[in-house]
């Protein structure tokens, strides 16, 4: 067969197909039903408006089914009208100029309550689509977390066993099982972060956070990633408190971190660094790898954007950089890339506005 | 049965996490009991005694915080929240409700049985009255109100040690900033959760080897702050 209705009305287009054809038919029978009462009534009273009850079938079709059943129920109204109602009667001419204006006018109504009836019917669709992707995304984190953490937990249990660890090739299979669960865990985070700042935004929860604890949280959170890797820490004293959400920049600052491990040599040191630079606390995350072209430099934040020196042989989503510039972003601080002064290798440089510290505790000695 | 094993419930609706949690906790010789709903779960927890529950946090039958809620109710026994994905607000949402400590989904044993140890060792130290309590090279005499470092007696204020007190009778476990807060200050200065910050950066000051690398106080950013236990601590 050339053409499978079947399979074409089952379709996506083939049901909006339907639902609109529907829709016209609804739309017509409605203003049918109409007509005919108010032809009953003209028999009793000539009604002079009677343009104004169509517009009900127009409001009925662009709240239920969208513009185009909308636009049928109109012209048939108007068409109703000026073959019953207006004279010359049972002809769709109309003469009366007042009827004209009348007719005009419908057109005008209707075309304004309908486009706000549509209007209304959109965003009532978009808030059930939003609300179909969260609770999509809900099943997805937990329909794929919880066997990966069955994953996860039965691998930890194995790198514990003295009868596993004594065997060489066999502890390492269990790292590459837990290594990789891990990977895939922070694959599945950075797609439900990505979904979510694409779709409804972040919304920070603000709140007084010492930047060290920012720094030794991300940097406890990629603990297994930078295994033997140095890190260069400093910390000026007395940084001022930051007003952010301390989860949102933490994971910002990790996502930092772990690119640092990935575009450099396996071994090689990673310096962080922070200290108030004027009215931003800056936190500096360099590496020693290859560094970033400077033609590069703001392209490694764009969504997907992979470097051309890595994009074969590292693998990455290119999702990293650019959620983490919209956490930060979402917390009114910066982030950007830097060539270093001097030696190799790439720094990151995050930078968070510095608010008037709140008032200490006065009685904080007693 | 041995009995003097600790017992641990374990509420969990996935079979397979059921499977390696009972693995693990047999390999700690926790005597371990199943259940696959709340209901069960709830009813386990009255009829049998239990040492530790383990709870997920998305039970079909019933809500995790309502079970938490529901058995801290009558009983003080430690409890364990597992969750996939839960926010900073729900965190903060089941510890104020009674839970001991929660790991989200995917976890390793190790820390999962760090966190129960540590809540288990809360509620024997309440039953036993004992009053030290040790984190890495710290230790916190609780009946002395005094605090060691090295075996060298540390100097604090009376704020810092009331808030190495509360952490300490939780140790190993995260404690609300809203409840230390409450515990120091008092309700009246809920709401300058900065003074808490500075505290904690005055106190580590006094009692971390190196105060800007906690190993001993440590954060858990957007939920509160932990002591770490004996074996975490360097």
């Amino acid at each position: 067969m050339l053409f499978d209705l079947r399979a074409f009305l089952g379709s996506p287009r083939g049901r909006w197909l339907r639902e609109q054809l529907a829709g016209i038919l609804v739309a017509l029978t409605i203003v049918a039903l109409l007509t005919v009462l108010l032809a009953a009534a003209f028999v009793w009273l000539p009604i002079q408006h009677v343009t104004i009850v169509y517009l009900i079938p127009v409001i009925i079709a662009s709240l239920r089914w969208g513009a185009i059943p909308a636009v049928f129920a109109g012209l048939s109204g108007i068409a109703g009208v000026a073959y019953f109602f207006y004279a010359p009667f049972f002809d769709l001419r109309v003469q009366s100029p007042a009827q004209i204006a009348d007719i005009v006018l419908f057109i005008a109504v209707a075309a304004i309550t309908g486009r706000i009836a549509i209007a209304a019917r959109e965003a009532r669709i978009r808030a059930q689509a939003e609300s179909l992707r969260d609770a999509l995304i809900g099943s997805v984190s937990h329909g794929l977390r919880t066997p990966l953490a069955a994953i996860t937990g039965s691998a930890s249990i194995l790198a514990q066993s003295r009868e596993i660890e004594k065997d060489e090739h066999l502890a390492s299979l269990v790292h590459v099982i837990r290594d990789e669960a891990d990977r895939l865990n922070g694959d599945i985070q950075n797609l439900l972060d990505a979904t979510r700042i694409s779709s409804e935004g972040l919304r920070p929860r603000m709140a007084w956070v010492d930047p060290e604890d920012l720094i030794s949280g991300a940097l406890s959170s990629k603990r297994r990633a930078l295994a033997e890797r140095p890190v260069n820490l400093s910390i000026a004293d007395d940084l001022p408190l930051a007003y952010i959400d301390a989860t949102l920049i933490q994971s910002a600052l990790g996502q930092i971190i772990e690119n640092a491990i990935k575009y450099s040599p396996a071994g090689s040191p990673i310096a962080i660094k922070a200290e108030q630079a004027g009215a931003a606390i800056r936190i500096d995350v360099s590496d020693q790898g290859a560094g970033v072209a400077n033609a590069e430099l703001e392209k490694i934040f764009e969504r997907f954007y992979r470097g051309a020196a890595h994009a074969t042989n590292i693998p990455g989503s290119g999702l990293g950089l650019w959620i983490a510039r919209a956490l930060i972003e979402a917390c009114g601080g910066r982030i950007r890339a830097l060539v270093p002064d001097h030696g190799t290798g790439t720094t990151f440089r995050l930078e968070l506005p510095v608010k008037t510290q709140p008032a200490a505790d006065e009685n904080a000695d007693e | 049965m041995n009995d003097s094993r600790p017992s641990v419930l374990i509420i969990d609706d996935d079979p397979q996490i059921r499977r390696f949690l009972r693995a693990g906790f047999d390999m700690e010789h926790f005597a371990v009991h199943e259940e696959p709903t709340g209901q069960g779960g709830l009813r386990a927890a009255t009829l049998r005694r239990s040492d530790l529950i383990v709870v997920d946090l998305n039970l079909p039958d019933i809500d995790g915080s309502n079970i938490v809620e529901r058995l801290r109710a009558w009983s003080t026994v430690p409890i364990i929240v597992l969750s996939v994905r839960a926010s900073d607000e729900d965190k903060v949402k089941l510890l104020e409700s009674g839970a001991d400590d929660y790991v989200v989904k995917p976890f390793s044993m190790v820390e999962l049985v760090a966190r129960a140890r540590a809540a288990i060792r809360r509620q024997t130290r309440t039953d036993h009255g004992e009053m030290v309590v040790k984190s890495g090279s710290l230790s916190i005499d609780l009946a002395n109100r005094a605090v060691f470092l090295d075996e060298e007696r540390v100097t604090l204020s009376p704020k810092e040690y009331r808030l190495l007190q509360v952490l300490a009778q939780h140790a190993g476990n995260v404690v609300t900033h809203n409840t230390l807060m409450k515990e120091v200050w008092g309700v009246r200065h809920i709401d300058n959760s900065h003074y808490l910050r500075i505290l904690v950066r005055r106190l580590r000051a006094k009692i971390e080897k190196n105060p800007k690398q906690p190993q001993i106080l440590i954060s858990e950013l957007g939920v509160g702050y932990r002591l770490a236990s004996g074996s975490e601590a360097r």
